[in-house]
C-alpha cells in the first residue's frame, strides 16, 4: 500500500525527471524557429534558420553522408545480425552461451575505444595495402560492427518466443532448407527486423565518436558537421540541424518500438 | 494425378494406395545414458490405425520423430512403402505430422496454414485453395479459413493441424498426441472422428498417447513400449486381456497382480492363499506373476459355493456410475475390484465381503525382470 502522499512525491518526481530529459530539448527545438539570431531571446516564429540549412551545401552533403551511412549500413547489419541470432538459436544447446559475451563487448565497449581501434586498423590496413583508406566505406563497416550486437539479440530472443516445434512443421510439410528461410523463418520474425532496422538507423545517425574517427575527409556526416560548426558558437541553424535530427530519430525509434510491441502480442499465442 | 480427398470418399471401391512401415533394429540415444529406442524392430501394415502407447520417456515420440526424418536413428533401417528412408531428410518424405502442439503457423491465416505443405510442394495456386477448400469442407472448418490462428479455440487448431496434414494426401500420417490438449468430451468426439476419417481414407496412421482407453478405442494394434523396446504388440483387446508382462498388466490399469510362493500341477500358492487353475493348466516360468483383473472377481453372493473363494474387507469403495470399484484386503494383500452395477447394494468400508475368481479367469504374466 502506498500513502497518498507518497504517490504524490512519486509523480512529483517523475515529472521533474521528464522536465529534466525533454526540456533542453524543448528550448533547442523553440529556438530553431526564432526569428533572430539569439539564445537567449525568443522573439518571434520564422523558418528563416530552416530555409538557410536547405541552402547550406555542406549540410546537405552531410545529411545526404548521414543518411547513406545508416541506411546501408542499417540494412547489412540486419542481414548479419539475423543469421547471428539464427545461429545463437539454432545451437543453442550447445553451451555456447559464453559467445554471447564476445556479441555483448562491442555495446559496452566505450565508443571511444571502438572508434580509435577501427581508425588504428583501416589506417595501417590503408597504408599497407592500399585498401580501405578512411572515408565512407570504412564508417559503413564500423557502424555495422556496432550494430549487429544489437540486431543479432533482436532476432535471437524473437527466435526464441517461436514454438522451436514450428521448426519441425515446416520440415515436415515439404519446405527445403530454402523454402523454410523464406516461407517461414523471414516472415515469422519480420516485426523484430523492421525494429531492428530501424533501431540500428538511429543508432547510425546518433553516432558521432565513432565516424568522427573512422570518417575521411571527404565524409563527414551530420554530427561530424555540427561538432566543427558549434567551436564558432551554437547558431540557430544548428538547432535547426538537432531539431530534424530529434524529429527523425524519434519516427525512427517510435517505428521500432511499434514493431517490438507488435513482435509481443503475436508471440503470446 | 492425385485424386481429392473427396472423390476418394466418393468413390471408396478404389481406395487410395497406403504404406507399410518397417523399422528393423533401429536404435537411439541423446547421450551414453539417455537411451530413447533399444533395438525397436516393427512392422505398420498398409492402412492400419497403429498406436504406440507407453508412459512419458518411452522412447514413443522419438520413434515417431524418426518415422518423420526429424531424428535419425544410430542404427537400424526405416522403410516406407518399401522403400528404405533412413536418409531421406524429412522435406522429401511423403509423411505428415500431426503436432502435439499443432505447431500452426502464427504469421498465417487458416487457408494459408492448410495449404502450407501444397505450397512447398509446388502445387499451382487453383489447385491448391481447390484442395484446401475441399480438405475445409472435410473437416468442416470452412467458415474459419480467413482467420488468424491466434482466434482459435484448441479443439478449432486441433482440427487446422489435422487438415494440414491431411491435405497432402501423405502415405503415412503421424500423430503425436494430438487430442492430450483437449477437454474430456472433446477428446472423445475428435477419437470417433479421427477413427472414421482413417476408415474412410484407407491412409496409414501411427498414433502416439499415453492413455490407455484412448489407443483402446482407436486402435488396430497397439504396441507398448517402455524403456526403448516393445513390450507387446498385439490388437487391443489381446494387449488388455492377455498383457505380455507385468509391465503391460500395469500399464493397461490391472492392479491384482500376485507373487507366486509354490507351484503345483494344478494350483497355486499366493499371498491371499491357494488358487486353482484352469484345467489346461497354465505355460508358467520363474518370476512368473499371477494376474487377477479386477472386473473378473465375484463379490458377494455371487462368490458363495465357488472356486477359489476368499474372505474381503472393503477398505474402500467407489460409486462409478456403470460400475462399483472396491478396494480390498485379502490377509495383508490389497486387491482392486470391480463390479458392475445392476442395482445391487454397494458395500461400505469395514463389510466383509466373499470373493471368488473362476480359474479362468486367471492367468501368469512375466514379472518385470523377464
Amino acid at each position: 500500500m502506498t500513502s497518498p502522499s507518497l504517490k504524490r512525491s512519486l509523480a512529483c518526481l517523475w515529472w521533474v525527471l521528464m522536465a529534466f530529459l525533454y526540456l533542453p530539448l524543448a528550448v533547442v527545438v523553440l529556438f530553431s524557429f526564432n526569428s533572430i539570431n539569439s539564445s537567449a531571446l525568443f522573439e518571434s516564429f520564422s523558418l528563416r534558420w530552416y530555409e538557410r540549412l536547405w541552402g547550406n551545401e555542406q549540410i546537405m552533403a552531410s545529411l545526404g553522408h548521414s543518411l547513406v551511412l545508416a541506411i546501408i549500413s542499417s540494412v547489412i547489419a540486419v542481414v548479419i545480425g539475423t543469421l547471428m541470432g539464427y545461429g545463437l538459436y539454432r545451437y543453442r544447446a550447445r553451451r555456447l552461451g559464453w559467445l554471447i559475451v564476445l556479441i555483448y563487448l562491442p555495446i559496452v565497449m566505450p565508443d571511444i575505444v571502438f572508434g580509435i581501434s577501427n581508425m588504428t586498423f583501416f589506417v595501417r590496413l590503408s597504408s599497407l595495402t592500399g585498401w580501405l583508406s578512411p572515408g565512407l566505406g570504412t564508417m559503413v563497416l564500423s557502424h555495422v560492427t556496432f550494430q549487429i550486437p544489437f540486431v543479432a539479440l533482436i532476432a535471437y530472443s524473437r527466435f526464441l518466443g517461436l514454438d522451436a516445434t514450428l521448426f519441425d512443421a515446416a520440415k515436415d510439410l515439404y519446405a527445403s532448407p530454402f523454402d523454410r528461410a523464406r516461407h517461414f523463418i523471414v516472415p515469422s520474425i519480420k516485426p523484430a527486423l523492421v525494429s531492428a532496422f530501424f533501431l540500428s538507423f538511429t543508432l547510425s545517425i546518433d553516432d558521432f565518436v565513432i565516424s568522427f574517427f573512422t570518417a575521411g575527409p571527404e565524409s563527414s556526416t551530420l554530427p561530424i558537421y555540427i561538432w566543427g560548426a558549434i567551436r564558432k558558437g551554437v547558431t540557430p541553424e544548428i538547432n535547426a540541424i538537432a531539431s530534424l535530427m530529434i524529429a527523425a530519430v524519434a519516427v525512427a525509434a517510435v517505428i521500432s518500438l511499434a514493431f517490438t510491441r507488435s513482435k509481443g502480442s503475436d508471440a503470446s499465442r | 494425378m492425385k485424386r481429392g480427398i473427396t472423390e476418394t470418399l466418393a468413390n471408396e471401391s478404389t481406395a487410395r494406395k497406403a504404406s507399410s512401415i518397417t523399422l528393423e533394429g533401429v536404435e537411439k540415444s541423446f547421450s551414453r545414458d539417455a537411451i530413447a529406442l533399444d533395438g525397436v524392430d516393427l512392422t505398420i501394415k498398409a492402412g492400419e490405425f497403429f498406436t504406440l502407447l507407453g508412459p512419458s520417456g518411452c522412447g514413443k515420440t522419438t520413434l515417431l520423430r524418426i518415422l518423420a526424418g526429424l531424428d535419425t536413428p544410430n542404427a537400424g533401417v526405416v522403410s516406407i512403402g518399401g522403400v528404405d528412408v533412413t536418409a531421406v531428410p524429412p522435406h522429401k518424405r511423403s509423411v505428415n505430422t500431426v503436432f502435439q502442439s499443432y505447431a500452426l503457423f502464427p504469421h498465417l491465416s487458416v487457408e494459408d496454414n492448410i495449404g502450407f505443405g501444397l505450397k512447398m510442394q509446388g502445387v499451382d495456386k487453383a489447385e491448391r485453395t481447390r484442395r484446401v477448400r475441399e480438405m475445409a469442407e472435410f473437416i468442416k472448418l470452412s467458415p474459419l479459413l480467413s482467420r488468424r490462428i491466434h482466434q482459435l479455440s484448441g479443439g478449432q487448431r486441433q482440427r487446422i493441424a489435422l487438415a494440414r496434414a491431411l491435405v497432402c494426401e501423405p502415405d503415412v500420417l503421424l500423430l503425436d498426441e494430438p487430442l492430450s490438449a483437449l477437454d474430456a468430451g472433446l477428446r472423445g468426439e475428435l477419437q470417433v472422428e479421427l477413427q472414421r476419417i482413417q476408415r474412410r481414407l484407407g491412409m496409414t496412421f501411427v498414433f502416439v498417447t499415453h492413455d490407455q482407453q484412448e489407443a483402446m478405442v482407436m486402435s488396430d494394434r497397439i504396441a507398448v513400449l517402455n524403456d526403448g523396446k516393445i513390450q507387446q504388440l498385439d490388437t487391443p483387446r489381446a494387449v488388455f486381456e492377455r498383457p505380455a508382462n507385468a509391465f503391460v498388466a500395469r500399464f493397461m490399469g490391472h492392479s491384482n497382480l500376485l507373487e507366486i510362493k509354490r507351484r503345483g500341477a494344478d494350483r497355486l500358492d499366493t499371498a491371499i492363499g491357494p488358487l486353482t487353475l484352469p484345467a489346461e493348466g497354465e505355460h508358467m516360468n520363474d518370476g512368473d506373476l499371477v494376474l487377477i483383473r479386477p472386473e473378473t472377481i465375484e463379490l458377494g453372493d455371487d462368490a458363495l459355493g465357488q472356486p477359489n473363494r476368499f474372505d474381503a474387507t472393503v477398505v474402500e469403495s467407489f460409486y462409478r456410475g456403470s460400475h462399483f470399484e472396491y478396494r480390498l484386503q485379502v490377509e495383508d494383500v490389497a486387491l482392486t475390484a470391480f463390479s458392475s452395477n445392476q442395482g445391487q447394494k454397494l458395500f461400505a468400508a469395514d463389510d466383509r465381503v466373499p470373493i471368488s475368481i473362476s480359474p479362468s479367469d486367471l492367468m501368469t504374466v512375466r514379472g518385470e525382470g523377464g
